[in-house]
């Protein structure tokens, strides 16, 4: 039951991408995600995945995991694409069931809606699938430092997300082991009704929450022991640089932002 | 037989880059009444192997039988199995969960669909067996207990299942001296009492002087089987698989190497005291 959830799905390898700085990465994403929303045409959309396909197949990745995770947001997908197929009343009639009509403008607005969400769900995939967990909250930190200015905790809120994500295995392996010792006692979590199966979890999350408190106790004294204070003053042993494979990267996305913004510009006309 | 396992193999995350064999090949056999000890370094998948003695996992291919039973049949009621093959995890203290003591070592029995009557009469029993005074503790919450006394909670929580083959994964794990003893005490009674006792542990003093027979782990395979005496004798290549033997066979080996006239396969502090109390003797008598 556990196996089936997978957080964090970084995917090790050594590609092009894969090294690239952390900070690029978000970056690059954030600005690919800005580009999917300034694309105003399916030629636009085709030069976005096809640079996505590109990066991916560079990464080594099996494009079956990016398309694995879609799954979660199908349901999304899919509303989105039928909410816009119905109730877009403008252009001309195609089909006509009940009070259903739909017009071809609107099974083009529901296409390009879809195409649009699939693209942005696989432009963060790839963030993700390419870089660790670690790496990216160490980019995250980097990237908000300068808002420390106006007093947001960037330190704090990257310390913090590296300890959950530390614990989330650890967390699981004890669910784990406290489910198959209550099981051991003839628990069962697996059949029932909702109601039975809720009350079910009771001796499985008592002991998992006693747990996380006692290692947060315990984590807590530790880092004390080694007098952390905070991010003031603290160095590390990875140094984010930016090298020349980033400006390389920076350029792609630069080019394909004026491929997009071209395109748009053609249709125009 | 009440447990035979053949062949079992067991793979973890296969055909993932985490991709890991925890066993290969096991089968053993377990007597009915036997004290048996699994002995292995950390990763030798003792660990693995015990989930599969109750059906908490099942892996192809392999077969584990209990008392006849196929465990990876379809339609084995892997509850009544449960019952049968009682398992206490390592740090068993960490499943507690409910208000009282008693609700918690009630909470197998009525898994089990007992009557209020016979469950209630179940606890108090349990309690009395880890040495627990049923009257003190019943109501108390077992957040409030000390370790040592939530782990014979936790004990008692198991036992209350009445289990006639008990498994236990390091009993003793992170207790005190006079704790250890007392665990060893509280499993050799429960032993004593007609139950099939199989016990984890990495510490060959303790499987030494408890166990009749032992299996030694390595890498998820059997490298040694039989009797403490027949296992302690393959002393050097314990040592490399990252075991050893007791302190006392040890002694008993450096003694017969140093020329003493020490008997093969002594590994019980009494046998090897009784041994070098036979060697001075013998000098005393030579010198006389």
């Amino acid at each position: 039951m556990l196996k089936n959830i997978t957080l964090g799905q970084y995917f090790p390898g050594d590609s092009f991408i894969h090294r690239l700085d952390p900070r690029t990465k978000l970056l690059a994403t954030v600005a690919l995600i800005a580009i999917v929303f300034v694309a105003q045409g399916f030629s636009g959309f085709l030069l976005i995945a096809a640079f996505v396909v590109a990066c991916a197949v560079s990464t080594g990745i099996h494009l079956k995991f990016l398309i694995r995770g879609l799954k979660p947001i199908m349901l999304i997908i899919i509303f989105t694409f039928f909410l816009n197929l119905f109730f877009q009343t403008g252009g001309n009639e195609l089909v006509h069931i009940g009070f259903l009509r739909i017009t071809d403008q609107g099974l083009r607005t529901a296409a390009f809606m879809a195409t649009r969400l699939i693209l942005l769900v696989v432009c963060s995939q790839l963030l993700t699938l390419t870089t660790s967990p670690i790496a990216l909250t160490d980019g995250l930190e980097s990237l908000f430092r300068p808002l420390e200015a106006i007093h947001f905790p960037a330190h704090e809120i990257a310390m913090m997300m590296s300890i959950a994500l530390r614990f989330i295995p650890t967390l699981m392996d004890e669910a784990d082991k406290i489910m198959k010792a209550q099981k051991a006692r003839g628990a069962n979590f697996e059949t029932g009704s909702l109601v039975q199966r809720a009350k079910a979890m009771v001796p499985l999350l008592v002991p998992l929450f006693v747990g996380a408190f006692r290692r947060a106790e315990d984590l807590a004294l530790a880092m004390d022991a080694r007098c952390y204070r905070g991010g003031a003053g603290r160095t590390r042993m990875k140094q984010l640089k930016f090298g020349k494979n980033d400006l390389l990267a920076g350029l792609a996305i630069l080019l394909l932002l004026a491929a997009v913004i071209g395109l748009n510009a053609i249709k125009a006309f | 037989m009440p447990i035979e396992v053949k062949h079992l193999t067991h793979v973890y995350m296969p055909g993932t880059p985490f991709e890991a064999k925890a066993l290969s090949e096991v089968s053993l056999s377990i007597r009915d009444g036997e004290f048996v000890g699994i002995i292995g370094h950390t990763g030798s998948g003792k660990s693995t192997l015990i989930t599969h003695l109750n059906g908490l996992e099942h892996s192809e291919p392999g077969v584990v039988f209990v008392n006849g039973v196929d465990l990876g049949e379809k339609d084995t009621d892997l509850i009544a199995i449960r019952r049968v093959v009682g398992l206490v995890f390592q740090y068993p203290e960490y499943q507690l969960f409910e208000e009282t003591v008693a609700k918690d070592v009630a909470f197998g029995p009525t898994n089990l669909g007992l009557d209020a009557g016979e469950i209630s009469e179940r606890v108090q029993t349990a309690l009395k067996q880890v040495g627990l005074d049923p009257a003190s503790v019943s109501e108390k919450s077992p957040f409030e207990l000390s370790g040592g006394q939530k782990r014979r909670v936790a004990i008692a929580g198991v036992l209350a299942m009445r289990p006639s083959i008990l498994i236990l994964d390091e009993p003793a794990a992170g207790l005190d001296p006079s704790g250890r003893r007392d665990m060893f005490d509280l499993i050799r009674g429960i032993h004593a009492s007609g139950v099939t006792v199989v016990m984890v542990s990495h510490s060959m003093d303790d499987v030494g002087r408890l166990c009749d027979r032992l299996f030694v782990l390595n890498r998820g395979e059997i490298a040694y089987s039989g009797t403490p005496a027949e296992v302690f004798v393959h002393e050097s290549k314990l040592h490399a698989i990252g075991l050893d033997v007791p302190e006392c066979a040890k002694l008993a080996r450096r003694l017969r190497d140093a020329g003493f006239d020490m008997p093969e396969g002594i590994y019980r502090t009494e046998d090897v005291c009784a041994a070098i109390m036979d060697n001075l003797t013998q000098k005393g008598d030579a010198k006389c």
